[in-house]
This record gives C-alpha cells, structure tokens and sequence, in this order.
C-alpha cells in the first residue's frame, strides 16, 4: 500500500546517529500533533461545513424569532410570535402529530420485519444470498422513482386494487391515498418496503457477529428456536437494535421525498408533515420565518428523542 | 447446526414468497413500461410482444441522457471533494488529544444531529445572493459541506486505531506533513475511502429537494428531478412514465448488482459507530 | 445415565466425494468414557455433533438410551456439551451460564441456585460466580464450561477437544480431574481428541477413526498391544510404531535380509491370511522392541541420524543403510535406548528386533495377520 515513491525516499535517508534520530522522532511527535504543521489539515472541512451547514443553521435558528421574509434585509425580532402561531396553526399541530406517528410506526415496523427477514436470510436456507441481494436492492433507489411507482400503485386501478380483485378480495379494495383515514399508513408502507431491507443487513451484520457454538450451546441447554432467540441471540444484538432504531426514528422524523410525491401532503393536509409543511410554507408561501420555526422546532425533536433513545439503548448493552 | 430438516425447507419457501412479494412492485414497473400505449388490461398480465417505444418517448422528452449527465458531474464533484477534505481534517483530529482537537471533532458530530431543514432556507438565500443557483458547482458545494461531518466521523474512527508507525517513520525520511499524507496515510485509508465513496455517491445520486430548489428555472436537472418533472407533465400516460422510471433508477441499479457485496457492507458497516 | 448405540451413522457434506462419517457402528455402554480419537478430519467431530444433534444425519440411527434421537432436536436430547471454544455466553456472569440449562428446564430459583453452588465449589469458581467470561483466563472459563455440563445430570456428556486451547501444563493438571471427575459422577462420557496420549490415559475404551471409518475400538492397552490395522499401528503409541515392508520366507520375516525368526503358528497364520506377492507384508515393531548393538552383531544395518534425550528415556531415529526396503511412514526407525547407551549421530550400528514385538499386517489391505 506504500506507494513507489516512499520507498525512494527510505533508499536515498543517510544513516544517523541514535542522538539525532531520537531529536527527530521527538520533533516528528510534535508535528504530528496539534499545533504546528498539521491542524491546518482542518480547515477546507471545516471551512465547507461551516458555510454548508453550522452558519446557516445558525441563521436560521435567529430567523426563527424574527419577521424574515427571505428578501428584505432587514428583519425584525418578534420573539415567540411565529412559535404562538405554530400552536395555535391546525395545519402545523396536524403536522406535528403525523410526523410523529409516521415516525414511531417506521421505527417499529419496520425494524420488526427487518429483524424477522434477517433471522430468515441467517438461515441455513440455500437461496439466502440471492434473498438478500433482492431484499436490500430497493434501499438504493432513489425515494422519488420509488414515490412514484407507489403512487400508481395505489390508484383505484392500479395493481394494487387489481390483484386483490384478482384473488377475489374486491372488498378490500380502497382508495388508498385518496382516504384520509388510510393515505398515512400507506406512506407508511412505502417507506417499510423500501428500506426494510436496509435493517435487515444491519441485523445481519449483527447476527453474524455471534459465534455460531454459542446458539449451539444454547440448544444443547435446552432452548428451543424462540428461548435461544430470547435469551443468547437478543442481548448479543443490541447494538444492531440500537442503530436500527436511532436510524429509523430519525430518517422518519426528517421524511420529505416520498410524502410530496406520494400525496404532497393530502388529502386536504393528512399526510402533511413537518418537512413537507416547512417546504410549502417557504416556497409556496413565502413565509420564511414560519417555516423557520417550524426546522427549529423538527431540529429540536430529534435532538431529544436521539439523545434520549440513545442513552436509554446504550444502557441496554451488555459490553 | 446443519440440520435441513422439512422445518428449513418450510423457511425457504416463506422467505422466497415474502421476496417475491417485495419484488412484486418492480415487476409491476417493468411490465407495464414495455406495454405499448392505450393498453389498459390488468398490470399483472404480460403483454406480447413488448414495445420500447417508451423507452425512447420517454429517454427524449424527460431529458434523461443530460439529466444523468448533471447527476454524473454533480456526484463525483462532490464526492471527490468531500473525501479529500474529510481524510485530512480526520488526521489532525485523529492524532491529537489536545482540547481544541476534540472540541472540533465534537463540532463535526454536532453535524450528524442536525436534521438540514434549519439551514436549508438561509443557505438557499446565501446561494442565491452569491448568484450559485442554477449552477451545477452551487451543488457540487452544497453536498460536499452536507456530508463532511459524517465522512469526518468514519475516517477519524478509523484513523485512530492506525498505528502511528508509518507516519512516523514517513516524517524522519524527511516527508513534509502533507506528502506523508498523501503518500502513507491516504493509501491506509482505502477500506473508509470505499465505504465513503459508496454511501455518498448513492446518497448524492438519489437526492430530490435540494437540486429541486436549486435548479428550478434552468435546463439543469439530476435525474430524481428530471423525473419529478417528467411525471408531472406526462402523470396520465404510466407506460410512459414507467420508462422514465425504470431509466431513471436504472444506472444505480446496475452499480448495486455489479457491486452489492461492498454496497452492503459498506451500509452495515455503521455498526461499529 | 444411559448408553449410546450408533447403528451404521452416515454424514455425507454436499459436493464432496466421501462420507465425513461412513456407515458408524458403535455402541457405548451406560456409564463408559468413550474416546474418539484421530487425525484432523477423520469425522471425530462430525460423530460427536451427530450425537449432540447438531448435524444432520444421512443414514444409519442414533440411540440413547432406549430412545431413537436420529431426528429429535438437541434441546430434547437430554445431553451436555463441552464446546472446543467454551462457548460460553458473554453476557451472563458465570453462574447465570452455569445455570441456564436449568432455566431451560424450570427448575425453582433456589434449586438452580444450590446445585450452581455445588458444582462451582467442585471446579473452585465460587469466587468467579458473579463475573462474566471475559473477565475469566482460560483455565477458569474451560471451568465454567465443565460446570455447566456437569449441573445438569444429563444422559450423556460430550465433550470436543475441550483440553485443546490449554497450555501443556495445565492440560495434564485439568485431564485427571476430568477422568476422577467422571468416574465419580459415573456419567455415560464421548470425548473427541487428536491427542492420543489423552486418549489413552482417559478411556475406558478408545475408538480410532480415519477418513470417516471406525478403524477399531478397544481398550487402550489392547490397542497399543494389538492393533487392528497399519492406521492404528502407526497411530497409537508415541514415538509411533515402526513400520516397514518385509519378506515372509520359512522361518521369519525378512527386512532387507536380517532374519527375524518367528513361531510356526504366526507364520503359518501369515501366509494362510494371505502375505501379498513374493510373500511381501508389513512389519511392525515398536521402539522398545527394537534394540541398537554393534556393527559387528547380527542384525539390520542402519546409520544413526538424530538421537532425542528425554531424560529418563532416549530415542534413537535411524535410517536403513540399504533403500531397497522402503518404510512405510519415514526413512526413520525409531529405537528405544536404554539410559546408559552412548549412541552418536552418523553412528553405523545394528537393529535388532525382538520377535515377541512383531506385529504383521497384509500389504493390501492393512489388517493384522495375527
């Protein structure tokens, strides 16, 4: 892996003496620490980062306690105003209140089914390869081919709707994103066919890490399929269960592709969320400093529940 | 335990129909995108012969050969960047235990916690002022800044178990800083550098909002635009629409087949942060 | 407590071309430890794990006790397992791993929690109950992986090369306290080794396997004094058995024209077994059957090439002078030297053999001829 050129370097390096080679090796140290010839390696990141993301964000947490609307210079403080209107806003409360459920619903089902499908592929079954390729695959889509493709689906005479009528189950035929009641779950569905695969191979990777005599063990000790799951294979996992959850909780707080293609946030505002809330208050809108709020208060969520799912996960490892 | 007994046997034949079941959209997709248009059977059946006359509607009037140009550009741009900045700003960070040092690593992972929606509208009036919009650098900008603080995280895990040896031993063969980076510490990096490069690249490629914003009013598209263009225009003709579709996830598609073994490994690899 | 009976054991591993284990018949008595010894892939594992129910079978039946367990699933086995690697589980402590069979089975709190008691103060882990694997060397956890056997009174207990990752010394300590350990709790045992010197010092009866056949079963004496095949000949015993090819004529066997005399009744068993072509058959004897004299004696010319001082006894390995005769495992005869022997390397000297340590076997297919 060292290059040709570090080697010619090494040829060419006179031989020293103890004391000046012990000097360089001090000095070497040095270098290689903070301080003088390397920090600056920080900066083009730091620099990217900082004008991408940190100032930005910044901005933005100050527009949110003013009257900005994105292109008058001059802005106004109006304190808590625009958090007020946010709570006493049914569009923004509804928001809220889906966001969350689309969230949690994610968080558990999806990771559910990918636990269930990894158990399956970390089985001794012969087409567990090809399985795996084929259940992960739509993790690598893009969100919005997706979106669409499940948009058709869901049409009253899409497939959906069809193969249930070819199997004879016509009475659960629905609206799909056209019912109110129903259009959520079916962002929901969406969502958990496109990256239940993608718990899966972290559970996987999980599973795999467990020495297979130790499940052995177990069931010479007496434990049947799901005791031996319970007891040995759970605890041993808990990381994997850790990441699977942190992630998908926090990918479905974020959620905005799927829901503006899917529905854009309808019917009426039923599926609205956050991110598609934040979207159209801004570019639809032009209520820049609403719409601030509004990340300000999705920024503030998913700091807690990760700092809070996070410590309550990592108390639950064994190691 | 290698016992295939009729219970494994029973599992296969469930996990094969639960795949199945998974792959039943995709078949939806491309069947109906080989249908000629007007055809209006059931999406399940198989329509003979198939036409790609879709195909080509759709390849020209979406755009999609410049659209996966502007993907192509805006992706490697940004990911060759980030992975640039990212490897150096993980080596000082890395190395060092002095406060400031670890106070600017907890400044990049502060970054990994921040949903974008906060600094999306201050960035966008940024962009505009800087008159960047519309412009395929603008992007290629905006994402290597977005992904820094993950890349900063998985090559500063990785740099710290390396042992200082080579640098070492770089820098008293008379190697400035930056040339025993890039000539021994770089080359060490190769396992993160390709889990970067993957989990950027698809994350990059498949991005909607941002070039949404940014390129809206130009001829510039990235393919999810493109699409999202497309489908608004043509949402009544699906056949049409299928094709776009199924070019439009075609190219990753193919990467991941040819590359799943190291685009899976590189998505579960995250475990071990 | 119950005997085990493999009643002609198959394992056939997909795409190879030989069985792992073919066609196994073995019955184990109640009460007996049973060793399983052999080369690296010689199926002693594959068996141990047939029996563990950890391996599927291919043909033949497996019984404890008056039960078939060919298809029963480990955990209804009604056995325990010493794993080569522990297997210990990392997040219990040690006297949760000990106990969890007896979670397994509902036993009471109280119970699991006496008789865990018991067995760690016979393993002296009373002290250890509350830490977990990996706080535990290597000693102490192959402890904790007898005491989670020996907790549960099973039917059978096997045990797969569980000495294998100790240092020697604390190998031959933890041997006699598994053989005492054993004997006092009179538990049918099936213990998996490569090691032939655990095999012969724990069994009560030895079972040598090679390329997935059972080569023969006996007590170990009569395994070292009687070997059934050239495989246990040369297996049994260390240094191993010497064995080279011989002429049987009138009155003996020939090695390159040193005479050995032998009975009438050995040779006339001989040839009637059938000696090969030219009357050619193996000749086995082992080290202390073999004796260095002079050159000037009757006896097979060698040249010694290395002699290994092991303190109370010395090994002298030698190498015929005449290559004709080829050996069957080097171009080494190993000789058994008496203490005050002064033999030097590069020393020509004699062999001699003492007829009473001859073994024959055929040339064809191995078997002993006598």
């Amino acid at each position: 892996m060292i290059d040709a050129d570090f080697e010619v370097v090494r040829d060419e390096a006179p031989p020293m003496s103890l004391a000046r080679g012990a000097t360089l090796v001090r000095r070497a140290r040095a270098q290689l620490g903070v301080g003088t010839s390397t920090w600056w390696f920080v900066l083009p990141a730091l620099g990217l980062y900082a004008f991408i993301v940190l100032i930005p964000t910044v901005r933005g947490s100050y527009y949110s306690f003013t009257d900005w609307d994105g292109l008058n210079p001059v802005k106004h403080w109006v304190g808590l105003d625009n958090f007020t209107a946010i709570l006493h806003d049914d569009a923004a409360r509804g928001a809220i209140k889906h966001t969350v459920l689309i969230a949690i619903a994610i968080m558990l089902i999806q990771n559910a089914i990918g636990l269930l499908l990894a158990l399956g592929v970390n089985s001794q079954i012969k087409s567990r390869n090809i399985l795996r390729v084929v259940l992960f695959a739509p993790a690598v889509m893009t969100p919005v081919v997706v979106a669409f493709l499940w948009q058709y689906l869901y049409t009253p005479d899409g497939a959906i709707n069809r193969a249930l009528g070819a199997v004879g189950l016509h009475g659960l035929e629905r609206g799909w994103l056209g019912d109110t009641s129903l259009a959520l779950w079916c962002i929901v569905v969406v969502i958990i066919w496109q990256f239940a695969g993608y718990s899966m191979v972290i559970f996987l990777a999980g599973l795999q890490s467990i020495p297979a005599e130790i499940t052995e063990a177990s069931a010479v000790d007496g434990a049947g399929a799901f005791r031996r799951f319970w007891y040995v294979t759970r605890p041993l996992i808990a990381p994997a269960i850790t990441v699977n959850l942190m992630l998908s909780i926090i990918g479905g707080l974020k959620l905005f592709d799927q829901v503006w293609v899917l529905t854009g946030g309808g019917p009426g505002y039923a599926t609205d969320t956050l991110s598609t809330l934040i979207y159209r208050n801004a570019f639809q809108f032009g209520e820049f400093a609403y719409s601030t709020a509004l990340a300000l208060l999705l920024t503030v969520f998913v700091a807690v529940v990760s700092g809070a799912q996070y410590r309550l996960l990592r108390s639950q490892e064994y190691a | 335990m290698n016992r295939y007994g009729w219970r494994t046997f029973a599992l296969e034949i469930g996990m094969i129909a639960v795949t199945l079941l998974f792959a039943f959209p995709l078949y939806v997709l491309v069947n109906l995108s080989l249908r000629p248009e007007g055809q209006l059977s059931s999406p399940l059946a198989i329509h003979w012969p198939p036409t790609f006359a879709n195909y080509s509607s759709a390849w020209h009037q979406a755009a999609l050969g410049r659209a996966i140009f502007d993907s192509l550009v805006i992706t490697v741009g940004s990911v060759a960047v980030v992975v640039i900045v990212s490897s150096m700003a993980a080596y000082p960070l890395a190395r060092s235990t002095a406060r400031l040092s670890r106070w600017t690593f907890g400044l990049f992972m502060l970054g990994l916690l921040l949903p974008f929606q906060l600094a999306l509208l201050p960035l966008y009036t940024a962009m505009r002022d800087l008159h960047l919009l519309g412009s395929l650098w603008g992007l290629i900008l905006f994402y290597s800044g977005l992904q820094v603080p993950f890349c900063v995280f998985l090559y500063t895990a990785f740099l710290r178990a390396v042992p200082r040896d080579y640098e070492e031993a770089a820098v008293l063969d008379g190697c400035t800083p930056l040339r025993a980076f890039r000539h021994v510490v770089f080359p060490l990096l190769r396992p993160v550098t390709g889990t970067v490069v993957i989990l950027n690249a698809i994350f990059v490629w498949n991005d909607f909002l941002t070039p949404l914003l940014y390129l809206s009013g130009t001829d510039r598209q990235t393919i999810p635009v493109a699409i999202f263009t497309f489908v608004g225009q043509y949402s009544s003709d699906w056949q049409l629409v299928f094709a776009a579709l199924v070019m439009g996830i075609a190219p990753i598609l193919l990467v991941y087949f040819a590359m799943q073994r190291q685009i899976i490994r590189g998505f579960s690899g995250g475990l071990k942060g | 407590m119950a005997a085990v009976r493999f009643d002609s054991v198959s394992r056939v591993f997909a795409k190879e071309l030989r069985p792992a284990v073919d066609r196994l018949s073995l019955d184990i008595p109640d009460g007996e430890f049973l060793v399983l010894v052999g080369p690296s892939g010689c199926g002693k594992s594959t068996t141990l794990r047939m029996l563990a129910g950890l391996e599927r079978v291919d043909g033949g039946s497996i019984w404890i006790g008056d039960s078939d367990v060919t298809r029963v699933a480990p955990q209804n086995r009604d056995i325990a397992m010493v794993f080569q690697n522990y297997a210990l589980y990392p997040h219990m402590s040690v006297e949760q791993n000990m106990g969890f069979a007896l979670k397994m089975a509902r036993t009471p709190r109280p119970q699991i929690r006496t008789r865990v008691g018991e067995a760690a103060r016979l393993l002296a882990l009373d002290e250890f109950l509350g830490r977990k694997p990996g706080a535990l060397s290597g000693g102490q956890r192959q402890r904790v992986a007898m005491g989670r056997a020996i907790v549960r009174d099973p039917q059978v207990f096997l045990m797969d090369e569980p000495l294998s990752n100790l240092d020697a010394k604390l190998r031959v300590q933890t041997r006699t306290e598994i053989s005492a350990l054993q004997r006092r709790l009179g538990t049918t045992t099936v213990y998996v080794t490569h090691d032939q010197v655990e095999a012969m010092t724990m069994g009560d009866r030895v079972a040598v396997m090679n390329e997935g056949r059972l080569q023969q079963v006996d007590a170990p004496k009569r395994l070292y004094a009687r070997p059934a095949n050239v495989f246990v000949a040369g297996f049994i015993g260390s240094p191993p058995m010497n064995l080279r090819v011989g002429r049987l004529d009138r009155d003996g066997v020939l090695l390159d024209g040193y005479r050995i005399p032998l009975g009438r009744d050995l040779l006339a068993r001989a040839a009637a077994a059938g000696a090969g072509r030219d009357g050619e058959l193996v000749v086995g004897f082992r080290p202390d059957a073999a004796e260095l004299t002079a050159e000037s004696e009757p006896g097979l010319a060698v040249v010694v090439e290395e002699v290994e001082e092991l303190g109370f006894d010395a090994f002298a390995y030698a190498a015929a002078l005449d290559d004709a005769a080829e050996s069957l495992h080097s171009a080494d005869i190993v000789a058994r030297l008496p203490g005050d022997t002064a033999v030097s390397r590069g020393q020509k000297m004699r062999l001699r053999v003492n007829p009473q340590g001859i073994h024959l076997f055929s040339t064809k297919t191995g078997e002993s001829l006598d």
